[in-house]
């Protein structure tokens, strides 16, 4: 007999949570001036709505792998060039305010972003879109910090506020992090800030949406338009132009499947190896000392289904010696 | 005080084509019910019983040695399987098929039925679990079936198919039935011969053959 039966107890589900490096090479810290744009992108049709971000530069690596998008919305639609002169208001930042508004708020497009300022209702902001393939399935709250680079190099350090709050806030875009002044995780906002906080941070959809006001606040530099209904404003562009850097991981929740696959002492002790015979035509057994007191090494585990057919293998990374004195207990991980 | 080593081993596994196309399917065909050990890559004329350092190093040679990789390939994973017989065995179960060599040509047909030598005490048997037979590229195959074995997964798996890949099927039974295809776009210009190989293993045993199997153009067509 060479295939075992594995009973119900034999099969155990993991899921496992795994942290890592957000950006491309295995990298945390996104720096300038490893952010590139692509200039191509930028003049068709969607630079008018975002801004890819490269970590290589794009004309000449081919392979640049896109490592987050800038975007810009603005409830008045201030910021582009309107869709037709004569509808006022209409504008791609506008479809971006109101796509923002759908997807974060989860309310019509007449809702608006509150980030607790004197107007109650924020009018504009700057979001940066992560790429799906970076945050895998989210970013990790604590571990994200966002660089701004302002007038004669005053940077301005903005994170979360994971560390420091014990609730989590949840959205109709799920877990929501309000964003303030420090450093991995204990943002809170300076002392006086009168345009609300500088943001929030959703974690399980991969977007980071700055308050454009209450970040200006610190330097007016901050300012990501002049308020016009000039295509030539760039919005998307300025943010790219004063991050200096983000740190970043991702995570991901892996199941696996384990297999505990059990060699008992008198199980699997003889092999149809044809080096274990002295002739493979005839079958007799190499050594008269393996007639009672065989060895065999285990190399590979296989996994089959009730038709015999071999779905899985595996194989060990040194042999792993099996005799009648001796029982195996093998554990299989397999990934999905 | 030391230390007792309670640690198992712990390994990776990765999903075979087969395993992937079945995972592909989605028709629970993909479900892992049994498994088998094997050893791959040992060469066993490296045991030295002659070892002058004692029975303790007899496997000297063969101990540390290091593996490849497995292969993603059914057909050349788990060649040799370990198999379970009555301590005292001397002889090790052969299959006979009655072929060294399956030559066909395009249309023709041929069955097959494996014994078991050495089995059990048995000079020649036929094993009562039946036996598997995996064809390594199915597309040279118009029929590939096996028969003698009525249970509900032998049934499944002789009924299904899958059109179009260069993958292997796999079949259960006591007799293999194969017909040549009589397709001859797979034969390259210039080509009039293409093979592939049969392999067969004892459900009971673990005894295993491979043959090779040889699909001649029918050039006075």
């Amino acid at each position: 007999m060479s295939f075992k039966r594995l009973d119900p107890e034999d099969f155990l589900v993991s899921a496992d949570s795994i942290i890592s490096p957000a950006w491309s090479d295995y990298e945390t810290f996104l720096v300038y001036p490893n952010l590139y744009k692509s200039l191509t992108q930028q003049n068709s049709d969607s630079g008018q709505y975002y801004l890819n971000v490269y970590s290589t530069d794009p004309t000449v690596n081919p392979n640049a792998e896109i490592q987050f998008a800038t975007t810009y919305g603005d409830a008045s639609g201030l910021g582009q060039a309107l869709y037709n002169s004569s509808v006022s208001g209409s504008s791609p930042t506008r479809t971006v305010y109101g796509q923002f508004v759908n997807l974060l708020l989860g309310e019509d497009e007449g809702a608006s972003f509150n980030f607790g300022g004197p107007s109650a209702n924020n009018e504009y902001f700057w979001a940066i879109v992560v790429d799906r393939a970076r945050y895998k399935q989210s970013i990790v709250p604590g571990n994200f910090q966002i660089q701004l680079r302002g007038t004669d190099w005053l940077d301005i350090f903005i994170t979360d506020n994971s560390r420091i709050t014990p609730t989590v806030d949840y959205t109709p875009a799920g877990r929501r992090y309000t964003l303030g002044s420090g450093s991995f995780g204990d943002g809170v906002m300076p002392a006086g800030s009168t345009e609300g906080v500088y943001g929030y941070l959703y974690p399980d959809v991969g977007i980071i949406v700055l308050n454009c006001a209450a970040v200006a606040t610190t330097d007016p530099a901050f300012q990501p338009i002049f308020r016009s209904f000039d295509a030539n404003e760039n919005a998307p562009d300025k943010l790219r132009e004063r991050i200096y850097g983000i740190f970043l991981q991702s995570q991901e929740t892996v199941a696996s499947d384990f297999v505990f696959c059990r060699a008992r002492n008198a199980e699997f002790n003889y092999s149809v190896n044809p080096s274990f015979s002295v002739s493979a035509s005839a079958g007799s057994i190499l050594y008269n000392d393996f007639i009672q007191n065989p060895v065999t090494y285990i190399t590979s585990v296989g996994m089959y289904n009730d038709n015999n057919e071999l779905l899985a293998v595996a194989k060990l990374s040194k042999p792993l010696k099996k005799d009648f004195t001796k029982e195996a207990l093998i554990r299989v991980k397999l990934d999905f | 005080m030391g230390y007792l080593n309670n640690s198992i081993v712990t390994v990776d596994a990765i999903l075979t084509r087969k395993g992937r196309e079945l995972l592909a399917r989605n028709d629970g065909s993909f479900r892992i019910t049994q498994f088998a050990l094997a050893d791959d890559e040992i060469d066993y004329t490296m045991w030295d019983p002659d070892n002058p350092l004692g029975s303790a190093y007899y496997g000297q040679a063969i101990d540390n040695m290091p593996l490849l990789e497995a292969f993603p390939d059914e057909t050349q994973a788990m060649k040799y399987l370990l198999t379970t017989l009555p301590r005292g065995t001397s002889k090790l179960p052969i299959i006979d098929v009655g072929y060294q060599v399956i030559s066909l040509y395009q249309g023709a047909s041929i069955a097959i039925t494996p014994q078991t030598l050495n089995y059990l005490g048995g000079t020649q048997t036929f094993e009562s679990s039946g036996y598997v037979a995996t064809i390594g590229d199915v597309r040279l195959m118009s029929n590939f079936n096996g028969v003698g074995i009525n249970t509900a997964q032998a049934t499944s798996l002789n009924s299904t198919a899958t059109l179009g890949a260069s993958v292997s099927k796999t079949v259960v039974g006591t007799t293999i039935n194969m017909t040549a295809t009589t397709v001859n776009v797979l034969f390259p210009t210039g080509v009039d011969q293409l093979t592939t190989s049969l392999i067969i293993v004892g459900r009971d045993s673990g005894a295993r053959v491979v043959i090779p199997v040889q699909l001649n153009k029918n050039t006075n067509c």
